[in-house]
Formats: structure tokens, sequence, C-alpha cells
């Protein structure tokens, strides 16, 4: 149990229940249009027959998540990441900005306000940026405990695009970073832009191409060097997928520079400094080693932080899921002080360690 | 530009392809490569100044190794014929312009006619002084040209 008390999950899905309904928090002039079917998205079609939720875990209010995660692993911090995520494919522009500071409220409201080790993630439209950038604002003037914003794989365009520029320019204002969370992929197209996979095992285990499509639209586009305090957070993405990435775009780099000439460094430097990646779904490859060099590869003890996906089925244990390998060192820059540096969790580091449910 | 496709160049069939036609054109003008006129030491007279057009070229055999000799903007440019990246005949690569290094999402067009882009894989190279565009270090190698009182394009290697 050598971690114990130095962890940092940075993702945690909390659930709607009869405790915590998400019904209170959506606006008033919105209650309508959303009882006349107006929040609804198109959904990909694809679920875990065998359940989303671990058996013996549940995330349906901040008690259950303290006794039997934060407690139960002396977690210092979580960060939450809501089904708000994708609300950004709400059909109707306007009930998924209402419905973006429902979710945030909601956070704010049932897990925030119960326990100082909760940390949560503002919830925005992107199909909306100025909107977005609206909500980025009255958060994170009031709540400097929502640590980060967090946007869905799943999306209309790729992120390196220049109308979102207005959300990234709030992130820089406010030293949020920008989370990348599978969500819903295959809602808004196929799921892959070759058809679409035949059920969940496909369909879950490709999460990564949205992250790559993104990653390599974000760096070519000249994000990096258009916000260079940005950092994008990889969520639930795993980490096996971006050394070779990096490495072809480097390659190309070599002959095709001239193509996106904004590009002073090669691909994997952007890479390296802006982006940072999760742990889960930790992969586990057949020999022994093999990990940790995955790990070397993407410098993990700079761009990689731990996280478990409590209360999902394919969570990660905290105190096993790393492979010792990485030497103590690396691994508590993994638990711990990526994302303390990420966060900027020194704001909250007196308070964060004692439970006030 | 002359073509040979009838003609199996051997030692090629490995995969390449008569489709490929930049690298057929490469390896054919490498094996065409003009003996020098004559050598003098360590200089190499290549040819008369005025049978290298503007924007011309000639790929010239010392021994076993090629060079190859450009003029751009009335001046003479010598590479060796060899890319450092993987060793393709880079001075039968085409020329072109590039961008240079910008704000984003502008272009700043440059060097019209003076970067040499391998046949191979594409790393461009600015011909007057043989540095590489893609990273800090890379460059082709290159010699001292000069145009003597004969009027012929001397290289020195």
């Amino acid at each position: 149990m050598k971690n114990n008390a130095s962890i940092v999950d940075c993702d945690i899905h909390p659930y709607v229940s009869e405790q915590c309904p998400i019904e209170p928090f959506v606006p008033d002039s919105l209650r309508l249009a959303v009882d006349q079917g107006m929040a609804n998205r198109p959904t990909h079609g694809y679920s875990n027959p065998f359940g989303l939720i671990r058996r013996d875990a549940h995330c349906q209010s901040a008690r259950q998540l303290v006794e039997e995660h934060l407690d139960k692993f002396d977690i210092a911090f979580c960060v939450l990441q809501p089904p708000g995520v994708g609300v950004s494919q709400i059909n109707n522009i306007d009930v998924a900005n209402g419905m973006a500071e429902a979710w945030n409220d909601w956070q704010i409201e049932n897990y925030l306000k119960r326990d100082r080790r909760i940390l949560g993630s503002i919830c925005v439209n992107m199909a909306d940026p100025p909107a977005a950038v609206r909500e980025i604002r009255r958060i994170a003037k009031s709540y400097p405990r929502m640590v980060q914003v967090i946007v869905p794989g799943e999306s209309r365009e790729l992120y390196g695009h220049r109308q979102y520029y207005p959300v990234y320019e709030a992130c820089e204002e406010f030293g949020l970073p920008l989370g990348l969370h599978p969500g819903q992929e295959g809602s808004l197209g196929s799921a892959t832009p070759v058809g679409r996979p035949s059920n969940y095992f496909e369909w879950h285990t490709i999460i990564p191409l949205t992250f790559q499509a993104h990653t390599v639209s974000m760096i070519c586009e000249g994000v990096f060097e258009r916000f260079p305090r940005l950092h994008v957070l990889l969520v639930e993405g795993g980490i096996s997928w971006l050394p070779p990435l990096l490495w072809r775009l480097d390659k190309n780099y070599k002959a095709l520079r001239s193509m996106a000439p904004w590009l002073k460094e090669l691909p994997s430097e952007y890479a390296l400094r802006h982006l940072r990646l999760t742990t889960q779904p930790i992969e586990e490859p057949p020999q022994k080693g093999q990990l940790a060099q995955m790990f070397r590869m993407v410098q993990a003890d700079r761009t990689v932080l731990f996280s478990s996906d409590y209360p999902h089925w394919d969570y990660d244990d905290p105190v096993r899921c790393l492979p010792a390998d990485l030497g103590d060192d690396t691994i508590r820059r993994i638990m711990y002080d990526n994302a303390f540096a990420l966060f900027r969790l020194e704001r909250f580091s007196e308070e964060g360690t004692r439970p006030t449910v | 530009m002359k073509t040979n496709n009838n003609q199996k160049t051997p030692g090629l069939d490995c995969g390449f392809g008569s489709e490929n036609k930049a690298l057929d054109y490469a390896f054919q003008l490498v094996e065409e490569a003009a003996p020098p006129k004559k050598r003098e030491g360590r200089d190499l007279v290549v040819c008369s100044a005025t049978e290298i057009p503007e924007g011309g070229r000639r790929t010239v055999a010392d021994g076993k190794r090629s060079i190859g000799v450009f003029r751009i903007g009335g001046q003479f440019y010598a590479l060796l014929n060899v890319c450092p990246h993987m060793g393709a005949p880079l001075c039968v690569g085409k020329l072109h312009g590039t961008h240079r290094p910008s704000e984003v999402h502008e272009y700043d067009p440059a060097f019209h006619g003076r970067i040499l882009r391998c046949p191979w894989h594409g790393w461009e190279f600015d011909v007057m002084t043989g540095k590489g565009l893609y990273d800090r270090h890379g460059r082709a190698a290159t010699f001292p040209v000069r145009v003597d009182s004969h009027g012929d394009v001397v290289v020195t290697v």
C-alpha cells in the first residue's frame, strides 16, 4: 500500500440518483423545453451488456464516493467527470447551453460542497463557443474548485479548428486545463471513418481514435503556438497509442512542415509540453517491462496522471495498476505530483485531506 | 525528360514499381551522370557555364561519388548527391519554394526555386547553403564552386 497517502484520482463518474436529481438545476426558462424532449441527443447505440458500473461500487452521492473510494484509498483529491461532459451533442443549442449550467451547478451542490477533496469539471457546449466562454467565466470566477473545462471526444469539428479559440483563450485566462473525455463516439457520425463497429467490445477498444484525431488537429493547426499556456488532459484513453502517433507526426514534419509553417518545433515537442494523459484504462501488455517502456516513451514522469474511472467496470485500482518497474519516483509523480501541478492543487492543499461529510 | 520505361533497370526491381516516375527519373539521372571535362588536383572541371541554364542542373560523376551542380540566380552551387537521411540521390529532387516559419494560419512563401526536395522522402534542403529545413543540425554536404577564366564551372572537392 505504498502510495496510499498521496493519490489524486483524475477520473470519477458521479451519477444522477434519487438523492442527486438534475431537474432542480435546469434553468427555469428551459424546463418546458426539456419536458418537450429538447435535451435529447443522438446516441451511438452501444452499451456494455454486463453493466457499465462495477457490481460492488456506486457513485450516486458524495457520501458513497467518499466511503467507497476516497476514504478507502485515502485519496487526497479527485476530479469529477459528470454526465454533462456530452452536452455538446444535445440537438438543441439553447437547451445544451442550459444543461451545461445545470450539470455545473449539480456538481457544486451535490459534490463540491459536500467534501473538500472533490473537484469538478466545467461542462461547456462546444457547439456554441461564445456560450461556452460565458459559462467558463461564470463558474471559474466563483468556484475555483471546478478545476478544468471538459469536452467530449465526439465532436462536430476537430478541436484544432479556430472556432474553438475563444474557449482556449478562456482556459488560458483562468489557468484551466482543457479535459478531453470519451463521449458517445459514433453518436454524431460513425464511430470510425470506415463504418460502424458491431458491438460495445469493438467500440470501446477504438475510443482512442478520436483522441488521435484531435491530438493531430490541435498540434498541426497551431493551437499550442497560439495558446502557449494551454494544457490538454486526455482522460480515459490510456497512453500507449501516443508514442507511435508522435513518431509519425515527427517523421512527416520533416517532409511536410511547409504545409503548417507555424510549427516551429517537432510535433512531439508540442505534444509532450502541452498534452497530459490519464492512466486508465491502463494497457496490460503480455511481457513485464513493456508497459514501463511505453510510459518512458511519453515521458510519464511529467505527462501522466493517475485515474481510476471509478465506479466503471474497467476501473483501475490505485494501488495495483502501475507497474513497479516504473520506479518509486515516477510512480509518485503519476499518482500525485503531476496532477498537483496541472490543477495547481496547492490552492486547496491545506483543506484537502479532511472529509467534511 | 528522357524516359526508358521499356528497359528495366537491373537491381531496381524491388517494389518501387514503374509508376513512381520520380524515382525512375532519379536513378536515370544518377546513372547518366556525365563525367567531368577533367580533374586537376582537387578541382573538378564540370562543363562550360553556358551548358547549365538558369534554374538548371548537372550531375557529375567523380569516381564513385556523384555531385550535383545547380544554377540559381546566375550563381552556381554544388551538393553531394546523397541525402543525409537515407542516402537518396538528393540532387535529382525537384526545386520548390517553401513557407517561412510564420504566425498561426499565416503563410509566408519564400525561397522560390531554391529549395531542393529529396526525391525519396521529401525532406527540404536549401541549395545555396545545404542546410536542411527539417531540424537544427541536418544538412547536405556542399562544395565550393567557381567559374574559371575559360568560362568553365569548377567544383573543388
